[in-house]
């Protein structure tokens, strides 16, 4: 089984940018109306657990919260490789240098262009241990955060957004083959609010198989991920 | 009048006049900057010297010496009926820029302008927004619908070809109408010049520093210039490469961001 969890990818722009290989054979919105804030390591430990962890995982020092294997659907596969999943496998290092950038840029003292190059390196630097796995795992769950990321500061600029997703569509495209079972799903979608992109209540998810799920939420993926693991 | 500047006061005084129109109760919106007054004159000249609806200046209490002088100075000279919006209470309680700026902005601008909206039942408001000031801008219409949370649906808005300005039937709170959309701050500047309007001094240099843009006194830097008249700030805008805005603080965009983001943990 393939993941690609890939934070903040938006129904709306993979259908205006008509990103077949994200699309895949079934594909739709996730509803995390029951969510109060739309965090992303608190929707990424509820997918790993199937349960709401909202209460469970305060603001201060959410990014260093992290799940036992036992926890999450992962203990389901033999041989699970989960590359750089929020509440699980953060590489930390990577994220800290882009939210220290983030906050640069509101203060004044580093420039968007600054932010996105750091974005876009780590970006490449998980294709590679993603294309590194696919064939020695039977899952890979693999995150990237370039459509959150680099949505943030430039959500409202299209041409910017058609970049990213380009990216991410061929990164849909490389491993569709890959596997028999393949999820691509987001933790929330996004909205402009002038140049910027603020999260909004819908997920989005596709999958290589019809299996009718209607506006699912984002915890009903353990189920289903178990399902296809046993 | 050059043709061009006719043609952009024609298609204003035109949206003037369709507004006034459409609408039972219409104010127009003054910050004294050299937007609004060139509003505020092409609103004189629509109705033949008369402004027919009330003029609203939103005081934050934190505004330039200059423009509380400015404004009163005009309003006196142009005979209309000015009405103040301000939010005393926050003001009293202490709010200020310190205390957040997007905060700040919230209560002393958009609530002081809510509660005027609901005592006075004004159902439209004129703005002096222009397409080229800010990215998000040139998405605006001309009649620009808001609900009650002054949101701006920006994907649902009215088509406006043939210069048809049409107000939805329903589902909205009051309408924004934006007679200068069109023009750019180089033709306003122009305009000025020629009908000889009154110009708040902030916007000439000082010591080689002007206003480009004017808000409150502490959320606005002046840009570095050696305008001292309308011809060397018109000369100057020909070559200048610094966005208009750049003087002021925060965009309420990027205030909102900055909000969001540190309760989403991100900072």
């Amino acid at each position: 089984m393939i993941i690609l969890a890939l934070d903040a990818l938006d129904l709306h722009l993979v259908k205006k940018f008509n990103c077949k290989s994200l699309m895949q054979k079934e594909c739709g919105q996730t509803d995390i109306s029951e969510f109060k804030l739309e965090r992303t390591v608190v929707l990424w430990a509820s997918f790993l657990t199937g349960k709401n962890m909202e209460a469970e995982i305060p603001v201060k020092g959410q990014w260093e919260f992290k799940l036992k294997k036992e926890e999450t659907f992962l203990k389901f596969f033999n041989s699970p490789k989960a590359i750089d999943v929020p509440a699980y496998s953060l590489r930390e290092k990577n994220h800290v240098e882009e939210r220290r950038l983030l906050k640069a840029y509101f203060d004044d003292k580093a420039s968007v262009e600054e932010h996105d190059r750091v974005v876009w390196k780590n970006h490449e630097e998980n294709k590679k241990l993603l294309f590194q796995s696919l064939g020695k795992f039977d899952l890979v769950l693999s995150y990237f955060d370039l459509a959150d990321a680099v949505g943030h500061l430039s959500f409202g600029i299209l041409s910017k957004m058609k970049e990213v997703y380009e990216e991410l569509e061929n990164l849909a495209k490389r491993v569709k083959d890959e596997d028999d079972f393949t999820l691509i799903i987001s933790d929330h979608g996004m909205k402009a609010v002038g140049r910027y992109g603020d999260h909004t209540r819908n997920g989005f998810y596709s999958l290589n198989k019809t299996m009718g799920l209607n506006v699912p939420k984002i915890t009903d993926f353990y189920q289903v991920i178990r399902g296809v693991a046993e | 009048m050059t043709s061009h500047l006719q043609e952009l006061e024609n298609k204003s005084i035109a949206i003037i006049r369709e507004a006034k129109a459409q609408f039972k109760n219409l104010a127009v919106l003054w910050s004294t900057g050299k937007d609004s007054t060139t509003s505020l004159w092409l609103c004189k000249k629509a109705f033949f010297g008369r402004i027919p609806f009330p003029v609203i200046h939103i005081d934050t209490g934190y505004k330039f010496p200059e423009i509380y002088k400015f404004r009163d100075k005009v309003a006196q000279e142009w005979g209309f009926n000015l009405l103040v919006a301000k939010n005393e209470e926050a003001i009293e309680k202490g709010m200020s820029p310190e205390k957040g700026r997007f905060e700040c902005c919230t209560l002393l601008k958009t609530e002081a302008l809510k509660d005027l909206i609901e005592r006075e039942k004004f159902d439209a408001l004129i703005l002096s927004i222009r397409r080229d000031e800010h990215g998000i801008r040139g998405k605006e219409r001309y009649f620009s619908p808001r609900d009650e949370e002054f949101k701006w649906d920006y994907k649902n808005q009215p088509a406006e070809m043939w210069d048809l300005y049409v107000k939805p039937a329903e589902d909205y709170s009051h309408m924004r109408v934006h007679p200068i959309l069109h023009w750019t701050e180089f033709e306003v500047w122009q305009y000025v010049k020629q009908e000889g309007l009154p110009v708040n001094p902030l916007y000439f240099a000082i010591d080689g520093k002007r206003y480009r843009s004017l808000g409150c006194q502490p959320c606005t830097i002046p840009i570095p210039s050696n305008a001292k008249t309308i011809d060397q700030i018109v000369e100057e805008l020909r070559t200048s490469k610094i966005s208009e805005r750049a003087g002021r603080a925060q965009d309420k965009e990027k205030a909102y961001m900055m909000q969001k983001l540190r309760a989403l943990g991100y900072m």
